[in-house]
């Protein structure tokens, strides 16, 4: 931690509170000393309070029976009701497994290969080349799932997708990808790749970018390769910026976003391809249960608020500056 | 600067370039499909499964876009409340941001808690909606900026970074009898143009790609942006929209939604590239020097 | 010290947020309504203006203030939800579909119960009973109903091979299967390669949603989503003839009569293997073949005639034409309580939608303005070409006018002439088969009822029953697994539905 800038503040903190005047007197000196930084954190406060928690209240639609008509202070209460079904729901385990199933591959193949993208186009010194590659590889993000679907459909289609039988021919064996609930899991992460690797990137190379070159010149000097030059100056220059993104990461991780999921999902492959967001869009959709989608959402943030701050404690415990 | 490449290094460049070209080529060929598709004839794209270069060639797809009359004034609109509203929304983000990244501010712990339960919990379309009402921003541009003015994430992001920047710059600015606000306009944002081209371009991208937001806020045809309008041209046949189509409805042509895409994604897709050089190494160095 | 401030400055802002939420009900609306408030979806890439051709004829016609907001259908649901949760509530709400959303709104009182009221006004009172009654919920009517073609389900195929394999249309399932074979082995397009197949399905699989399985199954006597056996209710899938249709059609995923990829096949590319030459039959909706008419017609203007042939409904194997009929709507008109409040209100809106259904109003919203952009030739409305600029704002608004369009008396408007006398010639056939099997229609019996089981989980355990149908195609069950499924289906929830669903129907014999 920083040297406190107010002498008194570590003695305050280290004292039981203390009489009203006296504290308030501390703030005020400081108050006094900051007010720039309050005032120019005003706008920012404000936003949050009308924006973000103004319309905190519609989190109780999840212990209600929401009826859009009746809105939501006279729709009835209905508790606990919803987190019952849902986890009482036969199909919860398989759900539950699927979720985690999906973020542990995205979060331990994905995320790390964002990063190793990155360093291969930093480690490019024909500028036209780490140029063009760099604005080609965030293109797949803009295209819609509905498009990779597609042209998923088209590359592993049964006995004529050219990557189905190249798989194929390799493998010696006669799999349909797109039904095998085996082979779920590997296309969806694939897709994944495909589709948000490049964009993650953006992150890292502007993180990259702030690394100081001094440092690489004396490594060099010192006769350090380019791996080593890598694993020691690129990777902690960029440390903090690695861990903010995989806490953020791990805090998301019951998100699986249901529109791809949705459309590579049929009836084959559905033992291992449903997962929280689709089953609620689906539930939310055909049953207009508004309120048990709520509550579900409800659930995820929850896991998600508590893996955040848990991964964020980790984090502090090594030294690391985590999120706050 | 020289850098000594050594027998080891060359072979790992060599394999680089080709791996990075090969990325490239793999993530550009399907949107080139797409351009394609959108200069073909519909019978044309149900014969190729997969072309780079329509045998007949037309602008039919096009035609029909730019046809109506609202179209350019659509494109027009969102170029501009894109613009504003990422000015905006970066200006609240980086405001808000530079006060937190002081670990000696009081309060700082609890608002950035706040924060962070904001990212995760949120009160939901509808509440969202009634407060926009109340506020009087329906059928206003605002509605489409304010509500998303800050995200959570890039703010903590952009926190992070400015706990990075090294102290002494602040000091010695102080030093020089700099004030806060000073020290934020003439250093620090200078010094940030990496992280502050980088979300700048995610926030422009949520506000292009916003098409919710539009959907339910605005209800003057006339407001209307880009992605409103062009996801109603594939609103049928995109999955998402196919819950409640009325039977005697016929879905457009391929060649339209193909065509949809590229107006729709060509202008953002061109922002990065002019953001690029802001990404170039070694900004930091001259500074901290100089 | 400094929390508990920051907090209370975070409490008094986020209190006043509330305060400011919560008081967002209640807005006086005036008793005489001399503009009527219209929601309506559009699916167009453009709505109409509020000062085009049509809006004017129609307030012409209508003797009020038309206001129409139209809503794109993007996310029309969304929007529904939204508007009823504020307070600016329209006196007319295009509903697009009987969704549990809607049940919901509905029961809780968001809308006039009209079952009593329609019988009232002419053009309101509906030929078609039947239809109305699969629109109500549980018998009570909350719209008047937008009628749509009730029948819709034929066979279509390629003409060409058909004729180089001199073959006959199919008219018995028996048939189909005959022709399919044929397609699949005799080399119908003569390239000397064993490259073509019978029928194309794409992946699809929810129960009742008029996929080819559900033809099938109808078409083989199972009846429609839901059966009557020994005065009672039973689910179609319980029935024997449920079985016995999925043979037949495993008989042919397994002589590879049908795509191997059944299961995944993009359904966006359905017409893709037909077009291309390798699966000569699709089993769907009969405006399908005038679309694969266009298809050739684009790809070859000088000889697209004879490439596509259509019958309608097959006769099964008991000798029976058991016609699978559509729900015959699309939504509702509703008329809200919260904006229309008395009962002299709610006249003077359905005496407004009285005018909207009568015969002028109707050819407005479907045809257009009569000599502005088409002309009565024959009883049909022909586009008049060139367009002129009137001609096109017309022509593009009235594809919007149209969601409006309720003809619960069947369609009073003209029909539209054809660009072709070839294609004139299939879209009075169309019409004429689709009349005919209409008179063989299997009706669902239980549509009018909304179960409250059905309502919380009747679309997952519908899926147990779908999943385990394809699956039992694939060969990956066999039929053991498939009545297992069946079994699964009752013991986790569908008993309760067959109950609830028996009783309202007993109640409301």
């Amino acid at each position: 931690m920083t040297a406190p800038v107010i002498a008194t503040e570590a003695g305050e903190r280290a004292q039981p509170p203390a009489s009203a005047p006296r504290k308030r007197g501390r703030f005020s000196v400081h108050f006094a000393h900051y007010k720039w930084l309050y005032l120019l954190l005003l706008p920012g406060v404000v936003y949050f309070a009308i924006f973000r928690y103004g319309p905190m209240y519609g989190v109780s639609i999840a212990f209600k029976d929401y009826v859009p008509f009746l809105g939501v202070n006279d729709s009835p209460w209905v508790g606990f009701q919803h987190f019952q079904d849902f986890f009482s729901n036969p199909d919860f385990p398989r759900l539950l497994g699927n979720t985690l199933i999906l973020a542990f591959l995205n979060l331990g193949i994905a995320f790390p290969l964002t990063i190793v993208l990155a360093l291969l186009l930093n480690e490019v010194r024909l500028s036209i080349l780490k140029r063009t590659v760099q604005t080609l590889v965030y293109i797949p993000h803009f295209l819609s799932w509905t498009i990779v679907a597609s042209l998923s459909f088209l590359l592993f289609a049964l006995d004529f997708g050219p990557l189905f039988l190249f798989l194929n021919s390799v493998m010696g064996t006669n799999i349909d990808f797109l039904s095998d609930p085996n082979w779920f899991r590997p296309l969806i992460v694939l897709q994944e790749i495909w589709k948000n690797t490049g964009w993650g990137t953006i992150i890292f190379l502007a993180a990259l970018s702030t690394v100081d070159q001094d440092q690489y010149e004396a490594a060099i000097i010192d006769g350090a390769g380019r791996f080593r030059r890598v694993w020691h100056i690129t990777l902690p220059g960029i440390r903090s910026t690695i861990i903010v993104m995989l806490i953020l990461a791990i805090g998301q991780m019951l998100n699986t976003g249901f529109e791809q999921i949705y459309l590579m999902t049929n009836a084959l492959n559905r033992s291992a391809a449903d997962v929280f967001d689709t089953y609620v869009y689906f539930v939310g959709i055909t049953q207009g249960a508004y309120s048990y989608s709520t509550a579900v959402g409800l659930f995820k943030s929850l896991v998600g608020l508590v893996l955040i701050f848990g991964t964020n404690a980790l984090a502090k415990r090594f030294n690391q500056s985590g999120l706050f | 600067m020289k850098i000594h490449n050594t027998t080891g290094g060359r072979i790992f460049d060599a394999a680089n370039y080709v791996f990075l070209s090969l990325v490239g080529i793999i993530t550009l060929l399907p949107f080139i499909y797409v351009i394609a598709g959108s200069f073909a004839t519909e019978a044309e794209i149900t014969r190729r499964a997969f072309f780079v270069w329509p045998e007949q060639f037309t602008l039919g797809s096009y035609e029909y876009i730019f046809s109506t009359p609202a179209f350019t004034r659509a494109l027009v609109t969102t170029v501009l409340v894109t613009a504003v509203g990422t000015l905006v929304q970066l200006a609240f983000t980086v405001t808000m941001a530079y006060p937190l990244a002081k670990k000696t501010l009081r309060g700082r712990k609890v608002i950035l808690s706040l924060v962070v339960f904001a990212m995760v919990f949120s009160g939901g379309m509808i509440p969202t909606f009634l407060l926009v009402k109340d506020l009087g921003l329906l059928n206003s541009y605002w509605a489409l900026i304010l509500p998303a003015a800050i995200n959570p994430f890039s703010l903590i992001i952009i926190k992070n970074f400015f706990q990075e920047l090294p102290q002494e710059l602040e000091e010695s600015a102080k030093m020089d009898g700099a004030t806060e606000i000073g020290i934020l306009w003439r250093i620090l944002l200078p010094l940030s143009k990496p992280v502050l081209a980088t979300f700048a371009l995610f926030y422009a991208v949520g506000i292009w790609n916003d098409f919710m937001s539009p959907l339910l806020y605005l209800s003057d045809n006339s407001k209307w942006t880009l992605q409103m309008y062009l996801r109603q041209v594939t609103a049928a046949s995109d999955l998402l929209g196919t819950g409640n189509v009325d039977p005697a409805y016929i879905p457009p042509e391929q060649g339209i939604k193909f065509a949809v895409i590229v107006v729709a994604t060509l202008p953002i897709l061109i922002f990065y590239p002019f953001l690029q050089k802001h990404f170039a190494k070694g900004m930091l160095i001259g500074s901290v020097k100089g | 010290m400094i929390r508990r401030r920051m907090s209370l400055a975070a409490a008094v802002v986020t209190a006043t947020a509330l305060t400011l939420t919560a008081c967002g009900g209640g807005e006086t609306q005036s008793a005489d309504i001399s503009t009527v408030n219209v929601m309506a979806p559009f699916l167009e890439a453009q709505p109409p203006s509020a000062d085009g051709a049509v809006q004017k004829k129609l307030e012409e016609l209508t003797g009020k203030d038309v206001n129409i907001t139209w809503a794109p259908n993007a996310s029309y649901e969304d929007k529904t939800n939204i508007t009823l949760a504020s307070s600016d509530i329209p006196h007319v709400m295009v509903i697009q579909g009987k969704t549990p959303g809607f049940v919901k709104n509905a029961e809780a009182g968001a809308f006039w119960d009209l079952t009593d009221k329609l019988g009232e006004y002419p053009n309101l009172k509906t030929t078609f009973p039947d239809i109305q009654q699969n629109a109500s919920i549980n018998g009570k009517v909350y719209g008047v109903y937008r009628g749509r073609a009730p029948m819709r389900a034929a066979v279509m195929f390629r003409q060409d091979w058909l004729d180089k394999l001199g073959l006959e249309a199919p008219k018995t399932t028996e048939d189909l299967y005959e022709v399919a074979k044929a397609f699949t082995e005799k080399d119908p397009d003569g390239n000397g390669q064993n490259d073509t197949w019978g029928i194309t399905i794409p992946k699809w699989g929810a129960l009742g949603t008029n996929s080819p399985y559900d033809f099938i199954e109808t078409w083989y006597g199972a009846g429609n989503r839901w059966t009557e056996k020994d005065g009672k209710l039973i689910p179609s899938f319980e029935t024997e003839e449920f079985l016995e249709a999925n043979r037949f059609v495993k008989k042919m995923v397994d002589e590879k009569l049908i795509n191997p990829d059944f299961a995944t096949f993009d359904p966006t590319k359905w017409n893709e293997p037909f077009l291309n030459g390798k699966g000569g039959i699709i089993v769907d909706v009969d405006s399908r073949v005038s679309v694969l008419i266009n298809l050739f017609k684009q790809a070859a203007p000088d000889n697209f005639e004879n490439k596509v042939g259509f019958v309608g409904n097959l006769e099964g194997p008991d000798g029976e034409l058991n016609a699978h009929p559509t729900d015959g709507y699309s939504g509702f008109l509703a008329i809200p309580k919260s904006s229309v409040r008395t009962e002299a209100e709610l006249k003077t809106v359905l005496e407004f939608l009285n005018t909207m259904n009568g015969k002028d109003v109707a050819v407005l919203l479907n045809n257009g303005i009569e000599d502005v952009n088409f002309t009565l030739e024959d009883g049909k409305a022909a586009t008049i070409k060139p367009e002129t600029e009137e001609a096109k704002a017309v022509n593009t608004d009235i594809k919007s006018y149209a969601q409006l369009g309720m003809n619960v008396a069947g369609n009073t408007f003209h029909p539209v002439k054809q660009a072709s006398d070839y294609e004139q010639q299939v879209f009075d056939k169309r019409t004429e088969v689709m009349a005919e099997d209409l008179k063989s229609a299997v009706y669902n019996p239980a549509a009018p009822y909304v179960s409250a089981t059905y309502v919380s989980k009747g679309a997952q355990l519908d899926n147990i029953v779908a999943d385990a149908r394809i699956k039992y195609l694939a060969g990956q069950i066999d039929e053991q697994g498939l009545k297992d499924a069946i079994k699964l289906w009752n013991t986790s929830g569908g008993d309760k539905v067959k109950e609830e669903i028996n009783k309202l129907w007993q109640d409301n014999k």
